[in-house]
């Protein structure tokens, strides 16, 4: 029977280790062979295909996507005219829009100094071979072909907004018909577009395709539209099918992980088509009749910002299906960034204040979980007793607890409650815009940093070694009732398992697992310190009495 | 079980199996919340097993006394037959129509358990 039962102990140890091996090995392999490569044909992308200054290249012949709409109102097909240059310059405090000669939006370019790189280069939010935002489609094909031929003038070739807002107007003529694009900039980057036509013609507008800058495997991209009834209609560049036709649309937004072109009007329902592009990527066209109030942006998803233009167009960051725990954790580590200015000391902080919050739980427990210590002489004669069965184990030991009038454990409920803070910082870090390249102290220069496999050299690896020490001292000085040498040799092994797994995850999530320990640590420190206390003044009183009788 | 219900189970049979080392010792019930999920599973419909089995964990907190908490499943018992059986659960009334649900002490792995239920 012994036998059988150190057999038994040891499958489930190979068991254990064998899982936790097979999730590392799944967890590295996945990064190393699938993550990694794709980011790295991304890079190549880029440098092959340089994101091309419009002013001294000719596109040409852009062939714009075959639209299977078969209805009156179908976009239709078009062919680019050959000679592409720049009508118009707008230089707002954060960012350089440029309009083209088709009255497009050709480029947008960043100019705040965390998107210029170390070589002096700003950060270029659209790849020049893809749908540009403003970009308008006539109904009547035989319009539309002239419109992609016909040049545009513009009542001004540079704006300077640096102040107030200024006006540009864009005036297309058609022969019979006029397109106006009124577009008023915003020294905040954002702008009011009225478009118009002289005659009652039927149009679509686009927010133009994505922004192409950090596309990757980690988080969505592609596009999304609200609707009116505050619901989200997302479609991922992978999950792109058929064209579709949305109405009551408020704001159609094309975004990767940190930036957005946008077009939105929160007072109007818009119908919407979503077309393929020719890299099967959605594509949205706003309908129009005759003429459209809509304000529009690209640029970085900061919240601050979008929440100035209009408070409902938060809703265009996401954070995938997580957004509803995510987006609340993200505005208190902001509101606590308000306060400190720095992100690093906003998570701590924030890590610490949800700990209080959960302390009144994880105090009572420990304060039970104190009790084990006096029970652990019969809990182990009751794990001896019944090791072959755990459910009768289980049994007897709730029954000497009820005896006991303790229950030492402490409940499900806290472990489970930490997955959804981690996983919601875990998506904060992610997707947040504002904590892309946000220092802490020391070395610790980006919060979203991780260690790579192909360089373990990396100071950042102190982190995360810190918190399996701090894991590890934690497990010391909580008390446990595992009397099982097996179980208590897994046990011990966690914290450096931990310390592995940690190495490969963002540097701001490490940190709040490290605080999460320290602040239990101390807490558990508390509550044994006072229960030694109470434990002395009994054994004190005790000893009095006795010495008190003994007279 | 159906298909949903059998998803549930086994993802919870893999925790019990892998994962119970992380949240060693924290359960205040008998069952274990992870136990009584898994009966809740195998006897209810997945409503009323999800909402029952997240109900419990939320009662199993510090605040709660914890103690000896037995999934309940509406009965609907055949005829027995005359046959060797192994007993998987006991199903004890609990009123007029709603059974405890009590795992049988631990049967032998070699035979596989008939479930009387049904």
């Amino acid at each position: 029977m012994s036998m059988n039962n150190n057999q038994n102990k040891q499958d489930t140890q190979k068991r254990i280790l064998l899982a936790t091996l097979i999730s590392f090995v799944f967890f590295i392999a996945y990064d190393f062979l699938y993550l990694q490569p794709q980011q790295q044909a991304q890079m190549q992308y880029a440098k092959e295909h340089p994101k091309v200054d419009s002013k001294n290249v000719n596109v040409n012949s852009v062939d714009t996507n075959t639209v299977g709409l078969a209805k009156t109102n179908a976009i239709p097909n078009i062919k680019e005219v050959n000679k592409e240059t720049i009508a118009s310059t707008i230089t707002t405090m954060n960012a350089i829009y440029e309009i083209d000669s088709l009255g497009r939006i050709a480029q947008v370019t960043l100019r705040e100094k965390k998107y210029v790189d170390e070589e002096g280069k700003s950060l270029k939010l659209f790849n020049s071979t893809q749908l540009k935002p403003l970009e308008v489609r006539f109904a009547d094909a035989a319009l539309n072909k002239k419109a992609f031929d016909t040049v545009v003038s513009v009542s001004s070739n540079k704006l300077e907004v640096l102040n107030n807002s200024q006006v540009l107007t864009i005036t297309q003529n058609l022969g019979t018909t006029v397109l106006t694009k009124k577009i008023e900039f915003f020294a905040d980057g954002h702008y009011k577009l009225n478009i118009s036509t002289s005659n009652n013609q039927n149009y679509f507008i686009t927010p133009g395709y994505r922004p192409d800058i950090a596309a990757d495997m980690y988080a969505n991209h592609g596009a999304l539209l609200m609707k009116n009834d505050a619901t989200i209609e997302m479609i991922k560049d992978e999950d792109m099918d058929n064209a579709t036709e949305l109405v009551g649309i408020q704001a159609a937004s094309a975004f990767d992980r940190y930036y957005t072109t946008v077009l939105y009007n929160f007072d109007k329902n818009m119908q919407v088509s979503v077309m393929k592009s020719k890299d099967d990527s959605p594509e949205s066209f706003i309908h129009v009749a005759n003429k459209a109030l809509l304000y529009g942006y690209a640029g970085p998803k900061e919240y601050k910002l979008l929440k100035s233009f209009n408070p409902q167009l938060t809703h265009i960051i996401e954070y995938g299906w997580f957004t509803f725990l995510a987006k609340p954790m993200f505005v208190m580590l902001q509101y606590i960034h308000n306060i400190v200015g720095n992100w690093g000391w906003a998570i701590i902080i924030t890590t610490i204040l949800l700990k209080l919050v959960l302390s009144p739980l994880s105090h009572k427990g420990m304060v039970s979980m104190n009790r084990l210590k006096e029970l652990a002489p019969k809990i182990k004669q009751i794990q001896e007793k019944y090791k072959d069965d755990k459910q009768k184990a289980s049994m007897h030991m709730m029954e000497l607890y009820k005896k006991e009038g303790a229950n030492p454990m402490g409940g499900c409920l806290p472990i489970i409650l930490q997955i959804p803070i981690f996983f919601s910082i875990y998506r904060v870090l992610l997707n947040s815009i504002e904590l892309k390249g946000a220092d802490w102290i020391w070395f610790v220069q980006d919060l979203t940093h991780k260690v790579s496999m192909s360089n373990l050299m990396d100071p950042y690896i102190i982190i995360p070694i810190l918190m399996g020490a701090t894991m590890f001292i934690q497990q010391k000085i909580t008390p446990n009732q595992m009397q099982d040498e097996t179980q208590r040799k897994m046990f011990m092994m966690l914290p450096f398992v931990f310390t592995i797994f940690f190495i490969f995850f963002e540097a701001g999530l490490v940190i709040y697992w490290t605080v999460n320990n320290i602040f239990t640590i101390s807490q558990q420190y508390y509550i044994n310190k006072m229960f030694e206390t109470q434990r002395e003044e009994r054994a004190k009183a005790h000893d009095a009495k006795k010495s008190h009788k003994g007279k | 079980m159906k298909i949903i219900n059998k998803l549930f189970y086994y993802l919870i049979r893999f925790y019990q199996k892998y994962l119970t080392i992380l949240s060693f010792g924290s359960c205040r019930y008998h069952p274990s919340c992870s136990s009584y999920a898994i009966m809740q599973f195998e006897h209810n419909n997945f409503f009323i097993a999800f909402y029952r089995s997240i109900f419990r964990i939320l009662r199993c907190n510090p605040l709660s006394d914890g103690g000896f908490d037995y999934p309940t499943t509406k009965g609907k018992f055949t005829k027995g037959e005359f046959k060797r059986i192994r007993v998987k659960y006991w199903y004890v009334p609990k009123d007029k129509n709603n059974y405890f649900i009590l795992q049988n002490w631990k049967i032998n792995n070699q035979d596989k358990p008939t479930n009387v239920n049904e």
